[in-house]
């Protein structure tokens, strides 16, 4: 009897399935996809192009966060590539030489120009690190 | 005592160990006592557990930073309730406390469950065996909290940002959450290996799950409100891959709870079932692989740490042998009764399945997008905020709509003019909404004013059912109103404490809507005795001053807050330097407004050397009903949970029908 009949769930789900895909091409065309993250070293040739940059703070750290700039370079976390940063807006607390930021911006001139609000620092101690 | 301690998890090793081989034996041999055995191997390795944890509360308590880990995350001037809090501050500490949630709630599960499914429990011996046996493992091979070293005078001291009551309880309210997870992917394992096809794994561990979902989205109302009041940036939530870490188990666990009943009433969706309960248990140590392992960018995530690989493989095993063993067992899973129409509540179960689940995966997609970006073109692609809101946006607003029409739509079959019928008032009430909103000037965000008018329906629906339910009462038993109303929710806990949380989800939506969609945000830098607007507020900078308290040294910006000429409040958000850890931390001023149901948040932003400040001020309407939403949320899984003396009558005579258990060797 209904043993024989397809069940619609089958077709609920085979449609949903092919609706989240159609959703997820429609955002990905529109909206375009993501954003690059890289390092310090891997900015070469990408002048202009909005990347999320992730490194470790070198000193010295100058300028004002709110009236033309914080200055400073961030390194690779690994120890190579490093590269001047220039932020304008709020600076996490925690920031400060040595520690692990990623903030989203544009390699202008051979400087990286953060743009405002995307300067993140990592939570140093909730996760302490690994003992040498 | 780090020896007792070290010792203690290595008894507790050896007891999951034990666990898994005398369990796994005795289950497929059918030997009882051996299989009574590792039961009871189980429920000891609780107590080597909790030795293990009793020796790092005394050392935290004792200040003994001859343990690194004690010195690593506490000082001699933090406060007591945090140098205790740090037990689960640190990753040792963190896996400590996750093994002794696992064996606590291992050993409950064997209690519990001794008698009334014993055959299923030979099964989920090993199973939990398993699990806390890696645990255990992690923490007497790869990270052990109790590595010494020479005693430092002081310690490091804990993280400012995590010297907050809030970070007493979120931490291991999620952990009791993710734990709690384990034991429902237990059952249903040792349903699948002992080839039981029946409910009895899902009626024994229904309120496990509810716990364990509770526990999950308390905790994370707990870590948004931390972050609003806490971090200093005003927001609550920010996608961050930690936060998507503890919100995808939460969302899987969500949609397994409701089709567990469609399983338990009609026998349906089985193999979706085992899928979810799979899926809800492998992100939960997802979530932690991504926090541990550095793999991906976020605010928390812990880029050295070498148990990342251990928690790939381990997943990976997880994943692997729990989707094989589902596979062997499909034939088990045929439904025998199918959905009959696409108009019924059993589909729109099914609907909420798919878009919960939908929402879930999408997450996950954006979580992994850079991992699996590096792996294939060389380079890892971030996904931000706009795509996360995008499909909060696509799969949320139906999911939140579906809640206003399923509680109304008929069981099996309902007729579209029976339900044209149902929907009629709450469609009304919507439309009414909409439309007062819309002249009220809601209109600038459009998601907003769609989900405000979604959550009047919602609201409507709700309401209707608890007064259609109510009435009936009180025309069949003769009730006042409101004994009726407590008779209604008494008599069927599961499904009003449901209506219950999904109130507290349509408060959750109206909350993030009006605080997200209608904010306002300025910044202005200022100096003492000059003023800014923002949202009708004038806010005046007054003074600076400087305070030395406790652990730390508070520097505080005295704002006057105005609205017209009328004094409001005086607030004095600024920033705090803690002496041991060397750090800063902000501390935002929030003044509510509970006549306008809106915050002002300020924010000292930047203390300039000649007494200026730049100064943050968000105005956030309705954000505090997100907050009163983790409230309703609570009681309406405490309704839910809540044993029932009728219920549980109702199981043993299911169990019994299921047939009686078989005699073991």
């Amino acid at each position: 009897m209904s043993s024989r009949k397809q069940s619609p769930a089958r077709l609920v789900i085979a449609l949903s399935v092919a609706g989240c895909l159609a959703i997820f091409l429609l955002y990905t065309s529109i909206a375009g996809g993501g954003t690059s993250s890289l390092r310090p070293s891997q900015l070469a040739g990408r002048e202009g192009k909005e990347v999320q940059l992730a490194g470790l703070v070198l000193a010295p750290v100058r300028g004002d966060a709110h009236a033309g700039g914080l200055r400073f370079r961030l390194r690779d976390i690994d120890g190579r590539g490093r590269v001047p940063v220039v932020y304008e807006g709020s600076v996490p607390d925690l920031f400060k030489v040595g520690r692990h930021v990623y903030l989203t911006g544009t390699l202008r001139k051979g400087v990286f120009v953060g743009e405002r609000g995307t300067l993140v620092t990592k939570c140093p101690s909730k996760y302490a690190p690994k003992r040498s | 005592m780090p020896e007792l301690g070290r010792a203690a998890l290595i008894v507790c090793l050896g007891l999951s160990a034990y666990a898994v081989v005398a369990g796994g034996l005795a289950a497929h041999h059918r030997r009882r006592r051996l299989a009574v055995s590792a039961q009871n191997a189980l429920v000891a390795s609780f107590a080597a557990a909790a030795v293990a944890a009793g020796v790092l509360v005394a050392g935290l308590v004792r200040h003994d930073f001859s343990l690194a880990y004690v010195a690593d995350h506490t000082s001699r001037k933090l406060p007591t309730a945090y140098t205790i809090s740090a037990f689960w501050g640190g990753q040792e500490g963190s896996l400590l406390l996750w093994l002794l949630v696992l064996t606590g709630f291992s050993a409950a599960a064997v209690f519990l469950n001794r008698r009334a499914t014993r055959d299923l429990l030979a099964w989920v011996v090993p199973v939990l065996g398993t699990v806390g046996a890696f645990f255990a493992f992690l923490l007497v091979a790869v990270s052990s909290p109790f590595v010494t070293q020479v005693a430092p005078a002081d310690g490091a001291g804990l993280n400012p940002s995590l010297q907050n009551p809030y970070m007493v309880a979120h931490p291991p309210l999620l952990y009791l959450g993710f734990v709690g997870l384990t034991v429902p992917f237990a059952f249903a394992m040792a349903a699948l290996l002992a080839r039981r096809a029946d409910e009895r794994w899902i009626v024994a561990t229904r309120r496990w799950t509810l716990a364990a979902w509770g526990f999950l989205g308390i905790g994370q109302l707990l870590g948004a409100h931390w972050a609003y009041v806490e971090v200093g940036w005003g927001g609550y939530f920010a996608w961050d891959p930690v936060e998507n870490a503890a919100l995808m188990p939460w969302l899987a666990a969500t949609a397994f709870l409701h089709s567990v009943m469609i399983q338990e009433r009609k026998g349906m969706l089985k193999v979706w079932n085992m899928l979810l309960v799979i899926l809800a248990f492998c992100l939960s140590l997802f979530g932690t692989f991504l926090t541990r392992s550095g793999v991906v960018n976020s605010i928390h995530s812990f880029t050295q740490s070498a148990i990342g690989p251990w928690f790939l493989g381990f997943i990976c095993a997880i994943t692997a042998g729990s989707l094989a063993l589902l596979f062997l067992r499909l034939p088990l899973l045929r439904s025998k009764t199918r959905l009959e129409s696409l108009v019924s509540r059993e589909a729109t179960f099914l609907y909420n399945n798919l878009l919960l689940v939908a929402l879930c995966l999408t997450i996950l997609w954006g979580v992994t997008y850079p991992i699996l970006s590096e792996a294939v073109r060389g380079e890892a692609v971030t996904v931000g905020r706009p795509y996360y809101d995008f499909f909060l946006r696509v799969f949320g607003l139906p999911l939140l709509l579906l809640m206003g029409i399923g509680p109304l739509v008929a069981w099996r079959r309902a007729s579209l003019r029976g339900l044209r019928r149902m929907l009629a008032l709450p469609v009304a009430v919507a439309l009414v909404v909409g439309a007062a909103l819309l002249v009220l000037g809601s209109g600038s965000s459009r998601p907003g004013l769609v989900a405000y008018t979604f959550s009047a329906f919602v609201l409507a629906s709700i309401g209707l059912e608890f007064l259609r339910g109510a009435r009936a009462r009180r025309d069949t038993a003769g009730e006042s109103w409101p004994a009726a109303l407590a008779a209604l929710v008494n008599r069927n806990r599961r499904r009003y404490g449901g209506y219950v949380v999904h109130a507290s989800v349509v408060l959750l939506a109206i909350g993030v809507a009006g605080s997200s969609a209608y904010q306002t945000i300025r910044e202005a830098k200022l100096r003492p005795g000059e003023s800014m607007q923002a949202a009708g507020y004038t806010l005046t900078y007054r003074s600076l001053s400087t305070r030395p308290v406790e652990n730390r040294q508070e520097v505080r910006a005295l704002v006057d807050l105005r609205r017209g000429d009328r004094l409001v409040a005086r607030v004095e958000p600024g920033k705090n330097r803690y002496f041991a850890e060397d750090q800063v931390s902000n501390e935002m001023a929030i003044h509510t407004s509970w006549l306008r149901a809106e915050d002002v948040n300020v924010i000292a932003d930047q203390v300039n050397p000649d007494g200026s400040v730049y100064f943050k001020v968000l105005v956030k309407p309705l954000v505090n009903l997100i907050w009163a939403a983790g409230f309703v949320f609570l009681g309406g899984a405490l309704i839910a949970f809540w044993p029932d003396a009728r219920e549980e009558r109702r199981l043993v005579a299911r169990y019994s029908r299921a047939g009686a258990l078989p005699a073991e060797a």
